[in-house]
């Protein structure tokens, strides 16, 4: 049986909005360091770590509610000016929160997270009463914690905590209810050991299955153990579920609504057709029904594809934690400036991005920014700023990745992917600036000469342009020594829908993604010039390479190409040699199973009820020139 | 009027939290439940809707649970309204607080269905009498 059977609802909307709550509260601790006085801030945190535990009650989270009791009890004081914050009571406050953070993957697992580190909540226990001794103001303290100050002056508050008081002290300070929650941890001596004692807190059998219909993989109980550990971010958590604006879903409905009326009408005008009644009255309604149909039909894909988007702050507003604790653990100092976390974006796609992001941002900060001295060295303010910016720019979404940092040097990375025996050192020189920065993306390759524990283990450029690229995206990167690297990442708005221009070769349809088309011009065999032995065509002073569809698939031209389709991708611009084009259409693309032709995205059904194979240009581009020699024969452009 | 027809108005900020009010009230025949994510939103039902029954959160934004108490028990329409207040805390210094604005009942969290009827029976005990 789980813990939790008959609560799962309850608990995956506990687990949705404390994260949520989480993550505004993380924020907050970051404003807070810069304000360490701002009440609103305050009292804002506090109720924060209220709420959760209030929720952890009912569920008998008592982990969650340990933690959290103290964590508030801290706030508390903090907001009532009892205490006063620093930089150690930070610290703690911080693990506290990541703590927290954690308990909530057993938890999706409806597993009960095991208790707190011993050591973080004798430090909390610390923070409580410690500053108080060393704010030494009885005075303006209510009577509840005068014994405190008594009982902490006579044990000294050293950084080890050692001594034996704490269960007196838990006492004056913790309303009993709590002290009976989390008797080992105050009883016995146990919160001078920094080591951590995990015990299981449930048998593992907690997840034999029987109460979990839709279970979550039975991830292995082990994956809990507690750990002090700063990642703040636990990937494993993915939501099944989804808020959705009411009005969104009120849109949808309307729409639906309708189309069922226009598909009534549809029906009647069927029957009246059948019946023969062909006249031109009959025929123009049925039109404006069709026309009607299809107006709802994109209307509905619309809104159907709005109730999945959302706003990409949700993912970015981990961030500014992420590089705070990541440079304070570098001795650097970062500011994350955030822009644009209302633009919104597909969720699958804000899921499948947190990896890759914060992949970057822990790469800006280690390795781009420079340790405050040689900022001030370099004549830049001591504290770096890294942007991070979304946007939506036409039907794609531009996320960028700026700092102020030291930039990366073409030669130092041609120089790295020699040493690491990734290319040689033709291949090296032959680079130009822009290409040896494309060497980061190369698998193996990491620029700093000691592996960190934070990043730089040389697996991350590659795995990152990888997941972008699985979403349709493209990442590219431009850096200035001494001055900066910017990164930026393109994405489609969604990957539900893809607009396509369908085209013709060998007799069959093609779809190609539209975002790579710039034009449509016709093919005047006088016009195509050899250059190196390659055909191309100068299309407004651009010499552009012409490249048969036929001969990319690898089959034998039909016939002549009688239109070229001017392609624009990151890596690629060219003339995609065609027989004739169909128009544009938005596809949806169904993968083709089990089988994966090179340079086939998947198929999609045309208009007439026929199987159009939607092209994947880049790879077929990949497809290392199969040179459309038959183009240059002449009997295809005689004379 | 039987009690079960009662209309509760349950005063949160966490939504998880009225969840679970909601369905603790459920559990025990009341079904006839609204919800207000603060103080301010419950005030405004209150003034235009008809309700017999507050469940209300202490701690929550814009007016917590004391200030909406206060700002019912200041209402010539709502002054006699029952007021069950649910905090986290067992400080004494917190019931007598919500006492003298003049709860009807003090819950402490996290409780359970039976805790919540019983509180209630007592609550009707003492409007019956009254």
């Amino acid at each position: 049986m789980s813990e939790f059977s008959g609560m799962e609802e309850l608990l995956q909307d506990f687990i949705l909005e404390s994260c949520d709550l989480l993550s505004d509260v993380d924020n907050k601790l970051v404003e807070l360091e810069k304000q360490p006085n701002n009440t609103a801030l305050l009292n804002d945190i506090f109720r924060g770590f209220h709420t959760i535990k209030g929720g952890a009650g009912f569920l008998n989270v008592k982990a969650m509610v340990t933690l959290c009791h103290r964590t508030e009890n801290l706030f508390d004081k903090l907001r009532n000016g009892e205490l006063t914050l620093n930089s150690r009571v930070m610290d703690v406050i911080m693990d506290a929160t990541g703590v927290v953070r954690d308990m909530f993957g057993p938890l999706s697992q409806r597993q009960q997270p095991v208790s707190a580190d011993p050591a973080l909540l004798a430090a909390l226990d610390e923070a409580l009463a410690g500053s108080a001794a060393s704010d030494a103001a009885p005075a303006a303290a209510p009577v509840a914690t005068a014994p405190v100050v008594a009982a902490a002056t006579t044990a000294p508050a050293t950084a080890s905590g050692a001594e034996p008081n704490w269960a007196t002290l838990m006492q004056v300070i913790v309303p009993a209810a709590a002290v009976a929650a989390a008797p080992a941890s105050t009883a016995t001596p146990v919160a001078t050991q920094p080591a951590l004692a995990p015990i299981p807190a449930q048998v593992p059998a907690a997840v034999s299955g029987e109460v979990l219909p839709a279970a979550a993989p039975a991830k292995t109980p082990a994956k809990a153990a507690p750990a002090k550990t700063n990642a703040p971010v636990s990937s494993s958590q993915q939501e099944n579920t989804i808020r959705i604006d009411t009005n969104r879903l009120d849109m949808v409905l309307n729409l639906s609504g309708e189309i069922g009326l226009t598909k009534n009408r549809l029906t009647t005008l069927r029957t009246e057709i059948l019946q023969g009644h062909s006249d031109p009255n009959t025929l123009r309604s049925l039109d404006e029904a069709v026309s009607q149909l299809d107006l709802l039909v994109s209307d509905l894909q619309n809104a159907v594809m709005k109730t999945r988007m959302q706003p990409i702050g949700r993912l970015f507003q981990k961030y500014p934690r992420l590089a705070r604790d990541l440079a304070r653990q570098l001795n650097k100092e970062v500011e994350l400036i955030i822009v644009g976390e209302e633009t919104e974006l597909d969720k699958t796609m804000i899921e499948d991005l947190n990896d890759p992001l914060v992949h970057l941002v822990r790469n800006a900060v280690d390795h781009g920014i420079e340790l405050p001295e040689e900022r001030i060295a370099a004549g830049k303010p001591a504290k770096a700023e890294v942007h991070l910016t979304a946007e939506q720019v036409g039907d794609h979404i531009l996320i960028e990745i700026q700092d102020d940092g030291k930039g990366m040097n073409a030669d130092v990375l041609r120089r790295k992917a020699i040493e690491k025996g990734l290319i040689d050192v033709e291949t090296a020189n032959a680079l130009d600036e822009k290409q040896c920065l494309q060497l980061i993306f190369l698998p193996g390759f990491s620029t700093k000469d000691q592996i960190s524990s934070v990043s730089g283990r040389g697996v991350g450029m590659d795995v990152v342009r990888t997941n972008i690229q699985k979403l349709n995206g493209r990442i590219d990167i431009t850096s200035v020594p001494g001055e900066g690297t910017r990164i930026s990442i393109s994405l489609p708005l969604t990957l539900a829908i893809l607009p396509v221009l369908v085209v013709r070769a060998c007799n069959q349809a093609f779809a190609v993604p539209l975002a790579m088309v710039r034009e449509i011009i016709p093919i005047d065999p006088n016009v195509i010039q050899e250059v190196s032995n390659k055909p191309t065509i100068v299309v407004r002073d651009e010499i552009l390479p012409l490249k048969s569809l036929s001969h990319l698939l690898g089959w034998e031209p039909t016939d002549k190409p009688a239109f070229g389709v001017l392609m624009q991708s990151a890596a690629h611009s060219f003339i995609l040699a065609i027989d004739s084009f169909v128009g544009r259409d938005d596809v949806v693309i169904k993968p083709l199973q089990n089988i994966r032709p090179k340079g086939v995205a998947g198929a999609t059904l045309s208009g007439d009820g026929s199987v159009v194979l939607v092209l994947d240009m880049e790879d077929l581009m990949n497809n290392k020139d199969v040179t459309p020699a038959a183009l240059r024969t002449p009997e295809y452009y005689p004379g | 009027m039987s009690e079960k027809n009662l209309r509760f108005l349950v005063v949160d900020d966490f939504s998880t939290m009225r969840r679970i009010v909601r369905n603790l009230l459920k559990e025990l025949g009341y079904t006839n439940v609204d919800e207000a994510e603060d103080g301010q939103v419950a005030l405004h039902k209150l003034k235009t809707q008809h309700f017999d029954f507050i469940v209300s959160d202490w701690n929550m934004p814009n007016m917590t649970g004391i200030e909406l108490l206060r700002a019912v028990r200041g209402d010539a329409q709502l002054r006699t309204l029952p007021f069950l207040m649910i905090t986290a805390e067992a400080k004494r210094e917190n019931i007598i607080e919500a006492a003298t604005a003049g709860a009807s009942g003090y819950i402490v969290k996290p409780f359970t269905a039976a805790t919540l009827e019983e509180k209630l029976s007592k609550i009707f005990t003492t409007l019956t009498t009254a």
